[in-house]
């Protein structure tokens, strides 16, 4: 075998961009990569300005030579075309890809994008060596794709900074808190929905959104949706600060996740990490994510998702029980266990291919 | 109540779930407005998201077909001098050919807009003629199984290999030996507050539609399958789903169904219940066809005299 210090791994990723969290996992892995002796670079589709010391456009990779490549799948992209036509080696990490037919009725260009990403990604997994996934979720789909070798590697973030868990109780309306982009697969309708249906019980709990939007019909129709069943009751945060985030962790009484469709879920955690109790639809991965440190409900109609936030709400005890489980489950994925075990499971790729 | 310690985590939040399910079952029951609620709040959200993104209520749907399926030739005009100018001599230029073109569009609309209101009042009539929704609470629900039916299914999944699902599990008389027994074991029924007793006393039962989780099952989830209660009023053609997919979830393993005769039943159960269900002798046959081994296993309940079970192995 080569000296591990001659093992060029050249890193590819369909976008390379600030706030987001396939970009922050990728960066994440080049630093590991540097640290285990690798040669390394990043190519993207779309580089942020900010980055472009980081990562450069994937057309300059044409002409270069590498020992393997990694590609970061989270989208369709022509980098993955780009990537099927090379001979080396490929290792894929897998973050998972929306299913096309939640967004088309919004956004049919999305869906036509994700429909190609879902294609693409058959043809990836034939032509990889080694799988990556940031949940065994995510690793089932990459196996189904074609791909056999698939080992669950953690997808590497760092939460917030904590704040001291303040008791919003006291004398500020109880606040229900949903981090993600606005977009049809994390269905912020429901989370709207079930807001109303709580407030006939508590009629000053509040939900606060934060993320930017995906789709600007959707987030128009979810603005009418929050006008006509809970007026004045939605808070649309946007894109937030790294400190308002953890500000917003700490201040929320309860993390509420509907989404029919997530990868993994990174907000479930930091939410955990900072004493927020969960609770969420028990779709896709979702129970993975959370395990038995929060609750998952198997039904998400306004009025047992209602009972269930007014449960966590009211009850001090689950509450404790809910928070101490969950910050033990946040641990698990803290970025250093998270950074050891992605370590592991690299220079094991890497190892295999050369 | 009592903080669980690490070990009973999942028992402890299993309870909390089925109490969730069970509260909210329970004020829907009690509360007429709340079920009301629930259509105007999902109703509110159809209106504001494009056909296809919401909801399964076809009435909403057809009404919104409607609205949209006229299309109006008049371009709303602005209120400045200007724009409602320029565009007064647009619409005049495109105004005959677009009328034109939009009157046949319209017409097309306006005939599958009917189409579709009398498949609508079809479909009705046939759901009318069925009676399914009416006749659900005339008969009561099938009984749970007895003590001996639940040792008699203990004993032949004793040393069972794998997870065992009890489908239409009811209150978990049928999981409670087998959970007793250290068998990996969980039960499934629609019925939430049906669920709760044996819930709180530790078994892991869970809400949701049997049928359905069983649908959902990975090839060789689980090591044996036990149905009950919910298999009593099935069809031929739900009963045959239900052997293909138990088969294909059991992999190698074991499926036992726990029915009833219909022969048995009394005349007003007969006539009133809305499936006629199969007996324990036509699921026998059906999992025979399939190439497993069958037995019919004698139990001492005099309603559930016999159980189907079919080895795969």
């Amino acid at each position: 075998m080569a000296p591990v210090s001659a093992v060029r791994v050249h890193q590819f990723t369909a976008s390379l961009s600030t706030r987001d969290a396939v970009s922050h996992h990728t960066l994440e892995v080049d630093t590991l990569l540097r640290q285990l002796g690798y040669e390394t670079e990043i190519f993207a589709q779309h580089v942020h300005p900010d980055l472009r010391s980081r990562g450069r456009d994937y057309r300059d990779h044409d002409g270069l030579d590498a020992d393997v490549l990694l590609y970061q799948a989270s989208t369709g992209s022509p980098v993955a075309d780009y990537l099927l036509g090379r001979n080396e080696p490929l290792v894929i990490d897998y973050h998972n890809l929306t299913p096309a037919a939640l967004f088309e009725p919004w956004e049919p260009h999305i869906s036509a994008e994700l429909d190609f990403g879902r294609r693409q990604l058959a043809r990836l997994a034939r032509r990889a060596s080694q799988g990556l996934a940031d949940s065994r979720f995510n690793a089932d789909e990459l196996e189904a794709a074609g791909l056999d070798d698939v080992v669950v590697a953690p997808v590497l973030f760092e939460p917030p900074p904590l704040r001291p868990f303040t008791s919003a109780h006291v004398g500020e309306p109880p606040t229900l808190l949903f981090v993600g982009r606005l977009s049809p697969n994390k269905c912020q309708e429901d989370l709207i929905s079930a807001t109303a249906a709580l407030r006939s019980w508590i009629p000053d709990v509040r939900l606060k959104l934060i993320g930017g939007t995906s789709s600007h019909r959707y987030e128009a129709a979810l603005r009418d949706h929050a006008v006509r069943v809970c007026p004045g009751g939605v808070e649309f945060a946007g894109s937030v600060s790294e400190t308002d985030l953890a500000d917003a962790y700490a201040a929320a009484d309860v993390f509420v996740c509907l989404s029919e469709h997530e990868g993994f879920c990174v907000p479930v955690i930091e939410s955990m990490a900072a004493g927020t109790p969960v609770v969420a639809y028990a779709a896709t991965v979702l129970p993975e994510t959370i395990g038995d440190a929060g609750i998952l409900l198997d039904d998400k109609s306004p009025t047992n998702v209602a009972v269930a936030l007014e449960r966590v709400l009211t009850d001090c005890e689950l509450r404790a029980w809910l928070v101490e489980q969950g910050q033990a489950r946040a641990t698990t994925f803290s970025p250093e266990s998270s950074r050891i075990r992605m370590r592991k499971a690299l220079s094991a790729a890497i190892d295999r291919c050369v | 109540m009592t903080q669980p310690n690490a070990t009973d985590s999942q028992a402890y939040i299993n309870r909390v779930r089925a109490e969730i399910e069970a509260e909210a079952e329970t004020r829907r029951r009690r509360d007429p407005e709340l079920q009301r609620q629930e259509r105007e709040i999902e109703r509110a959200w159809i209106e504001v998201a494009p056909p296809g993104a919401a909801g399964s209520q076809g009435e909403l749907l057809l009404d919104r077909a409607d609205r949209l399926s006229m299309i109006d030739v008049d371009a709303p005009l602005g209120t400045k001098p200007g724009i409602r100018q320029l565009k007064g001599s647009i619409r005049k230029g495109v105004y005959w050919y677009l009328r034109y073109v939009t009157d046949q569009v319209n017409a097309l609309n306006n005939v599958l807009t009917r189409l579709l209101r009398r498949f609508d009042e079809r479909i009705s009539s046939l759901e009318d003629a069925a009676a399914v929704a009416d006749v659900g609470g005339l008969v009561d629900p099938v009984p749970e199984p007895d003590g001996a039916v639940a040792d008699t299914v203990a004993s032949i999944l004793a040393d069972h290999a794998g997870r065992v699902v009890v489908l239409g599990c009811g209150s978990g008389v049928l999981v409670r030996p087998l959970h007793d027994a250290g068998v990996a074991v969980h039960g499934v029924d629609v019925d939430a507050l049906a669920i709760l007793p044996g819930v709180r006393s530790g078994l892991d039962l869970r809400a949701g539609e049997p049928a359905s989780h069983l649908a959902a099952a990975r090839a060789g989830e689980f090591g044996a399958v036990v149905a009950a209660g919910f298999v009593e009023d099935l069809g031929p053609a739900a009963a045959q789903r239900v052997v293909e997919q138990a088969i294909a979830a059991v992999g190698n393993g074991t499926v036992v169904i726990a029915t009833g005769d219909p022969a048995d039943r009394d005349v007003i159960d007969r006539e009133l219940r809305v499936g006629r269900g199969l007996s324990p002798a036509t699921w026998a046959y059906l999992f025979g066809r399939t190439g497993a081994t069958v037995d019919l296993v004698e139990t001492a309940d005099p309603r559930l005299r016999t159980l189907v079970v079919a080895r795969l192995a």
